[in-house]
């Protein structure tokens, strides 16, 4: 069965591209599109380092399958700063300044999670950035200096610095 | 020209690591994102039997399937037997598949797809035999042989003893007595393994993976392959973690003989499940162990047997048996030690390094009887701790000098911070609170034989721009920041003139490699001794412009200056250039290297001081119990360590929370759990670890009393992060409960089974521990 070009939306940029019915979409990302900054963990659904966002939400792209994105907007770790890569997105910033990143592995997935959850909820309390993250492990860092990363762009929190 | 002094610039300072911002941005490219042109895809065909004899591989059919450029089996490696500490490794399967996940063949094709195509076209016709899995069991008389050569199963022994046993449990008033069991758990760094080999058209192999220990690796790799060494190269991009994991392993070599078969570049990267299957998780451990102390609360001896499973073949288990047997003697002023310890061969994956590295199992076990101990003597837990702790310059039972110690500072402060005094006096129900102790050394003696210090090259350009070359290895957890702090402190520059080359083994030194929590002082020591040596040979250029005698120039915040007259200035940069144009070209280079003051101990009394360096801690934990559940939830922790000098304070407090992490793990969740012999629970839908939720609040604490032996006095802090946690959160559950944890992970309905058996959970249960306390 032929299916007709996938439309997608990568970090603003449309793509139109022929792509097998059975394509993942974190290989596509991953090795059509060389975006090797969405990781692999496991999968499987269950380490949250694959984790993108399709059209604001964050999905494992490793369960999906890149037709599932036809239409969509995805949005990956290398759209989130801005596109000469110079200045850093506030949440990444966080990461950076709060030692929120050891191996650096689960950061990718962790930062687009963190950012849905702000876009949702500017003011999230400890508990609901630590319930956002549950589905992204982390074996580094202990989630500790994550969630203060998190914490810290929430607006009001005392940094003046809402993201977004 | 001087050490720097107090107050340092660059050192004690917390800083993001110097690759967080590629890192944020999905920049960084790790071993798995790497690509070579025309690479090709390997999968490995593996055992699905424990034990079973290989009577045929057929791989015609898999050879023949379009895309297929290498089919490999035992047939196409040299066949030399090989291991990084002993003779009973091969690349592949010969004779006999010795557990679920064993290499039996391998594919390269132009694509992943392909090559899982090919898998499946492989016959191989087994002849399944009985397995073995427990340690307990692999020894006991009868038991089938994973290796016909070894002879019970026994895959080696180690004994110790020091001081008097007998009289040592004769002058004791209490005397506990216990088995405990730990079990085999995944590091689950959240890389998994992967590695790209390539060979040239000499043969010479390049291997681009994540691993802990490059320069040995290559030494092993040499001999499995037949080749010298310098016909490999080992490049270490950046990998996402390790805690022990990534050292040898059979990947690198199935890569190696894939990509020489196959004439192209060849990259493995293990799924999770076969990370699960095939990596080289934690020697599972069955400890007996007897202590005794006087009235007082003196410890007078102790007795401990250990029997560890090695899995299928030796990687490191037998030094981490070893290590189990007697590394937490030096915690302590013991006088009367004895341990005999056994590695057991089992139809498992070969077990090796997590973090830890034996001392963490025989941590849970002597800490779970020490609190046993304070309760026969009716005495404060910490004070008992504090009592017997090693402090400064003081020897221990086997002949270990500890330069300095924080021991009953974290003690202190740990209690401190938590309120201990308070919540031992006032029991809630089904609350608890445990402590724990522990002790670790900065780099071991006796593991790599040859020496045990750590050298670096740094390198000056003519753009001033300074490069530390290093042979050890960054896991992710800021190792090359920590060194770049010392380069920076020591030449007296801003941190981000420093830079910090990868490693690779045809332009790094000959490092060691990141174990034994030894990175920060071996390696650190070295960065600073060629930091020195670079800064010398740049002080002679600024002296020379300056007119004044090398001796009398210094430089601190990127000026060197004239010490006699700080007015008489120039910047680092411009004495940069200058050196090199002096020099045609030639950039400053200082290679330097720390020989620590340790030694090999005797062979046959074990005496001798292992390490420069002994970090110490304390972590308290509390927990909540589920009356109906058994379920524990650690609710806050305390974790004091003694790190020396925190060369980066934030980088220390990260790696503390993620040690208790991953301890937090094992006590409560984590055991790779086998059925007929095969790993049942292999990925992260039946292996659970812990998520942001597990976690309870950490108060770190950083105690730094300063090592006469480390860089700017700073000691490691990598493995006593987990050291004492699981017992910790044990003693805490006794505490909440009576119960006695004694087998790792703590099974809830057992435990709910036994709170059941001692009184009814509850406040009725928790009135008669108070009873019980009080009677004591
Ligand atoms: S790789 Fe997708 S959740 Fe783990
Ligand atoms: S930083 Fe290594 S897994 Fe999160």
């Amino acid at each position: 069965m032929t299916l007709p070009p996938l439309h997608i939306i990568v970090n603003g940029e449309d793509h139109h591209l022929m792509v097998p019915a059975n394509r993942i979409l974190l290989d596509l990302i991953r090795e059509d599109l060389a975006l090797t900054g969405t990781k692999e963990g496991c999968g499987l659904g269950k380490c949250g380092a694959c984790t993108v966002l399709l059209d604001g939400r964050p999905v494992h792209a490793c369960l999906l399958l890149a037709h599932q994105a036809d239409g969509c907007r995805v949005d990956t770790i290398e759209g989130l700063a801005d596109p000469a890569g110079t200045t850093l997105h506030p949440i990444q910033e966080a990461f950076v300044e709060k030692g929120a990143i050891q191996c650096g592995f689960c950061t990718p997935g962790m930062i687009n999670t963190a950012k849905a959850l702000l876009d949702e909820n500017p003011t999230p309390t400890e508990d609901d950035i630590k319930l956002a993250i549950a589905g992204n492990l982390c074996r580094c860092t202990g989630y500790h200096k994550i969630v203060d990363a998190v914490s810290a762009c929430a607006c009001g929190s005392g940094k003046g610095e809402c993201h977004g | 020209m001087g050490n720097p002094a107090p107050p340092y610039d660059v050192v004690g300072k917390s800083v993001p690591q110097l690759a967080a911002r590629e890192k944020a941005a999905g920049l960084t490219r790790f071993v798995t994102d790497l690509s070579l042109p025309r690479m090709l895809h390997g999968r490995v065909l593996r055992s699905p039997h424990p034990h079973a004899r290989i009577l045929h591989i057929d791989t015609r059919k898999a050879k023949a399937l379009p895309g297929v450029k290498a089919v490999a089996t035992w047939e196409d490696t040299p066949k030399i037997k090989f291991g990084p500490r002993s003779e009973d490794w091969t690349i592949f399967a010969s004779d006999k598949a010795r557990f679920h996940g064993d290499e039996v063949a391998a594919v390269a094709a132009v694509d992943p797809d392909t090559a899982e195509e090919a898998l499946d076209l492989i016959r191989v016709d087994y002849e399944v035999c009985p397995h073995v899995v427990s340690p307990l069991a692999a020894i006991a008389p009868g038991a089938p042989l994973v290796h016909e050569e070894s002879p019970g199963n026994v895959a080696a022994e180690f004994n110790i003893s020091a001081g008097n046993i007998d009289q040592g449990f004769d002058r004791a008033f209490a005397v506990y007595e216990d088995s405990y069991y730990t079990s085999q758990v995944y590091q689950a760094y959240m890389e998994p393994m992967s590695v790209i080999a390539e060979t040239d058209l000499s043969g010479r192999l390049t291997l681009y993976t994540g691993t802990q220990i490059p320069n040995m690796m290559r030494m092993t790799y040499a001999k499995a392959l037949g080749i010298p060494p310098e016909d490999i190269r080992i490049v270490v991009p950046e990998y996402g973690g390790a805690f022990g994991g990534k050292m040898e392993n059979n990947i690198h070599l199935v890569a190696a003989v894939l990509a020489k078969k196959a004439g192209l570049p060849v990259k493995l990267t293990y799924t999770r499940h076969e990370d699960f299957l095939a990596g080289n998780p934690r020697v599972p451990m069955h400890i007996d162990i007897r202590l005794g102390a006087t009235r007082e609360g003196i410890l007078t001896a102790k007795d401990v047997r250990v029997v560890g499973g090695a899995g299928a073949r030796l990687v490191y288990s037998q030094v981490i048996v070893s290590t189990a047997c007697y590394r937490v003697d030096s915690l302590y002023r013991f006088k009367n030690v004895r341990a005999r310890g056994i590695t057991a061969y089992t139809n498992t994956v070969p077990t090796a390094c997590y973090r830890g590295f034996g001392n963490s199992q025989s941590t849970f076990v002597l800490e779970s009887a020490m609190d046993e101990l304070a309760l026969r003597l009716n005495m404060d837990p910490a004070e008992l701790r504090i009592k017997n702790g090693m402090g400064a310059g003081e020897t221990s039972v086997h002949g270990w000098k500890i330069g300095s110690s924080g021991l009953k500072e974290c003690v202190e402060k740990a209690t401190d911070a938590i309120g201990w005094k308070e919540k031992r006096k006032v029991k809630q129900p089904l609350k608890g609170i445990g402590l724990a102790c522990c002790n670790h050394v900065s780099g071991n003696r006796p593991f790599a034989r040859e020496f045990d210090g750590g050298s670096a090259m740094v390198r000056v350009g003519k753009d001033g721009r300074v490069m530390v070359f290093h042979g050890e290895s960054d896991m992710g957890q800021g190792q090359n920041t920590t060194f770049a702090q010392i380069a920076a402190e020591t030449l007296g520059v801003p941190l981000s003139r420093v830079h910090v080359a990868q490693v690779d083994t045809d332009v790094s030194p000959f490092g060691l490699g990141s174990f034994a929590t030894r990175g920060t002082l071996m390696g650190g020591n070295g960065v600073m001794a060629a930091a020195k040596k670079a800064l010398a040979q740049l002080a002679e250029t600024a002296g020379n412009i300056l007119c004044v005698p090398p001796e009398r120039i210094t430089c601190r915040r990127d000026m060197f200056y004239d010490v006699d007259a700080p007015d008489k200035q120039l910047s680092f940069g411009v004495v940069a250039s200058q050196a090199t144009i002096a020099r045609h070209g030639a950039p400053v280079v200082g290679t330097g290297f720390y020989k620590p003051p340790t030694e090999l101990p005797d062979p046959e009394t074990k005496q001798g001081n292992i390490s420069p360096a002994y970090p110490f801690g304390c972590q308290i934990a509390e927990v909540d119990i589920d009356p109906d559940t058994g379920q524990v939830t650690v609710t806050r922790m305390a974790a004091a360590h003694d790190v020396g000098r925190a060369i980066n304070p934030m980088s220390v407090e990260g790696q503390i929370q993620g040690g208790i992490a991953q301890g937090l793990g094992w006590t409560l969740m984590e055991d790779m759990h086998y059925g007929q012999g095969r790993l049942l629970n292999a990925d992260f839908v039946d292996y659970i670890v812990p998520s942001a939720f597990d976690m309870p609040k950490i108060d770190a604490i950083l105690v730094e009393p300063e090592e006469p032996n480390g860089p700017y006095g700073a000691k490691g802090i990598g493995e006593p992060a987990l050291n004492p946690t699981m017992a910790a959160i044990t003693n805490a559950i006794h505490n909440a409960t009576g119960v006695r944890i004694t087998t790792l992970p703590v099974n809830p309905a057992q435990l709910l089974a036994r709170m059941k058996a001692a009184g009814s959970p509850g406040p009725e249960l928790a009135r008669n521990q108070n009873d019980r306390q009080d009677t004591h």
